[in-house]
């Protein structure tokens, strides 16, 4: 892999994050509706005067494109400006909450990538047996059933019928003062409902995706070179066709990272948990402008960054594809 | 002297969809220790059927050995446990393929495939594997072995790919060393080169070849012996020359009777008229029968059996009763 190739490749996020920025702000400005109003009726009602003065401390009566230009500006410092509700710093807010989020979306992409494939190689060991099968249903299943559905039904059934695992949040109040250790366990033990909610439906997806990839993977000559050389069926199956059949997968992964952070809003409003997905939410009801293109932006960082991580992977996996 | 490998009316089934079609029917031919036995027939005759039921990778199902038997130094295979036939697929039987450019996996380098073969069979750490690695490319003439070994197949040639598969098939020393058509992707030169490769392993290594191809040229140049295959069984075999210079069965002239001489004024080519039939419309017949100018009416009721009628063994009613 030569590094001309990820500089071009950093430039060219680059490039795109100018344009998600561009985008989220001209977006905003044109739905309907004053910020203003909307910051003075935080406030406790508001006259004509109170609205321009706050016009004027955000900035709101300059033209467009000016703000857009100040806009730029801010974000090329990591100034993301200040939340009308909180009275904070955006890149704080979110520096509290993109933690979680960063935790939740990860253990999700993990859990689904490797159950998944998992599932899908040995589905595709016996193409016609009763495994296949499973994960063919299962893949329907998974791919129909909407994120807060299964979120809702998973809170109704570990809520009430089998109360093994919390509901809700992140941390249990009463561990406040534990060790580091048991805190960890405790997120842990909280982390699982909503990853798997959130990873159900991709882990459906790669789970089709891998038994499809390596029936035509097991398919072709090297893997019978690998048997006529003495290969045990594990080392066939999980080294020399996975190797192979992982390359669309990975591109898959790559491409749904971002729709994973938008299911993370979902499953994080559903089970309360202290992220990026709920602070988003929230300000959209509040129209929070400054906070929703901050969350916005860095939404659009992790994709792109996602993205760039995914290419240079495949790069590494796949060595034709290398010194291109 | 016994034969190093035995096989005995063989008969491999494949379940399709116009039901179980015979591949193989009482096939049986044997190669001696360090000898050549070259397979001929066109293609569907069941060359390479013959080749993959040795190796054990008839794919299964749909195929199956459903009869017969094969014995390499006396030991019988088609009984043996799939870690008994996978521990022998290297040491004892070795083979190599028709498809230079995709028997090899696109994403491990040579060197680590034919490392592979040596630690699936001898207690080697990997540095001495690679080590032999590098000196078996040296041997099958590779240049810059050591560079070499560090190469992706992408990057070789199908000729030094073909040569990688040879090294890899020899890594282990096998007594058997099935080439099933080895130079049918190449250019005529390459296919020279590997011939002539194929020789010198064959005195170095004094591994007996089974050549399966219809390249009559390669016949003559390689074969001791050559079975002649016609639509699942054996129809003639034969020293080389005996095939070569007088062949009975009307199949096997038909076969010699195409290759175009140097020097011959002919100004068409000959042609054996007419298709191999489909296997599963195989009657009860002689399967040449429709495509035969000496056909008599025994030939479409009875199918002849590979007999010693004279010169040497042939399955053909019309040679038989010749001789009687």
């Amino acid at each position: 892999m030569n590094t001309s190739y990820i500089l071009r490749r950093l430039f060219y996020g680059l490039l795109l994050m100018l344009g998600v920025v561009v985008l989220n702000f001209l977006l905003i400005r044109l739905a309907p509706g004053d910020p203003a109003v909307v910051i003075a009726g935080e406030m406790g009602g508001a006259t004509e005067e109170m609205l321009e003065s706050i016009r004027e401390e955000y900035g709101l009566n300059k033209p467009v494109l000016t703000q857009l230009g100040i806009y730029i500006a801010n974000v090329a410092q990591f100034d993301l400006g200040e939340s009308f509700f909180f009275n904070q710093p955006v890149t704080t807010l979110i520096g509290h909450r993109i933690g979680p989020t960063i935790l939740l979306v990860i253990t999700a992409q993990l859990l689904s990538i490797v159950l998944g494939v998992f599932l899908g190689v040995i589905a595709a060991r016996k193409p016609n047996g009763p495994m296949s099968a499973f994960v063919s249903v299962f893949a329907t299943i998974g791919y129909a059933v909407p994120v807060f559905w299964t979120g809702i039904m998973l809170i109704i059934l570990f809520a009430s019928v089998v109360p093994i695992f919390p509901v809700e949040g992140m941390q249990s109040v009463k561990l406040r003062d534990a060790g580091f250790f048991v805190k960890a366990l405790d997120v842990l033990h909280h982390l699982i409902l909503p990853a798997f909610t959130l990873a159900i439906i991709y882990l459906a997806q790669y789970a089709r995706l891998s038994r499809a990839s390596m029936l035509e993977v097991l398919g072709s000559d090297y893997i019978r070179t690998a048997r006529a050389k003495g290969a045990s069926e594990g080392s066939v199956l999980f080294k020399h066709a996975l190797r192979n059949a992982a390359l669309p997968i990975l591109t898959v992964a790559g491409l749904q990272f971002g729709n994973l952070i938008s299911g993370a809003l979902l499953v994080e409003t559903v089970f309360n948990w202290p992220g990026m997905g709920r602070l988003a939410f929230d300000s959209i009801l509040r129209r929070d402008y400054p906070t929703i293109m901050g969350v916005l932006f860095f939404a659009s960082f992790m994709v792109v960054v996602a993205n760039i991580l995914t290419d240079l992977s495949y790069r590494l996996a796949d060595p034709r594809l290398r010194g291109r | 002297m016994s034969a190093l490998l035995e096989i005995e009316d063989l008969r491999v089934t494949f379940r399709t969809r116009y039901g179980e079609v015979t591949a193989l029917d009482s096939v049986s031919m044997h190669v001696n220790e360090g000898e050549t036995l070259g397979v001929v027939g066109e293609s569907g005759c069941g060359k390479s059927i013959t080749a993959l039921s040795v190796m054990g990778l008839i794919p299964s199902p749909p195929g199956k050995i459903a009869g017969g038997s094969i014995r390499l130094n006396g030991e019988e295979l088609t009984t043996a446990s799939p870690a008994r036939l996978r521990a022998m697929r290297g040491p004892d039987a070795a083979m190599i393929f028709q498809e230079p450019m995709t028997s090899l996996n696109p994403v491990f380098t040579v060197g680590d495939q034919i490392a592979e073969a040596i630690m699936l069979h001898q207690k080697v750490d990997k540095a001495q594997a690679l080590k032999d690695a590098v000196a078996l490319l040296d041997r099958v003439g590779i240049p810059s072995p050591e560079t070499r070994a560090k190469d992706y197949p992408h990057q070789l040639s199908g000729g030094m790919r073909q040569r990688v598969m040879i090294a890899m098939a020899v890594s282990c020393r096998p007594k058997v060393l099935i080439a099933d058509e080895p130079t049918t992707a190449l250019d005529v030169t390459v296919q020279a080169q590997i011939f002539d490769l194929l020789n010198e392993i064959q005195r170095d290594f004094g591994v007996a070849i089974i050549l399966i191809t219809h390249d009559m040229g390669a016949i003559s140049e390689m074969a001791d012996r050559v079975a002649v295959m016609y639509a699942g069984r054996v129809i003639e075999d034969a020293s080389a020359d005996d095939v070569l210079d007088y062949p009975q069965h009307p199949y096997a002239r038909g076969l010699i009777d195409c290759i175009p001489a140097l020097g011959r004024d002919d100004h068409r080519l000959a042609e054996i008229p007419g298709v191999v039939p489909p296997l599963h419309l195989l009657g009860q017949g002689c399967a040449f029968a429709d495509r035969c100018a000496f056909k008599q009416d025994r030939c479409t009721r009875e199918k002849p059996l590979l007999g010693s009628h004279g010169h040497h063994p042939v399955a053909c009613h019309g040679i038989e009763e010749a001789r009687l």
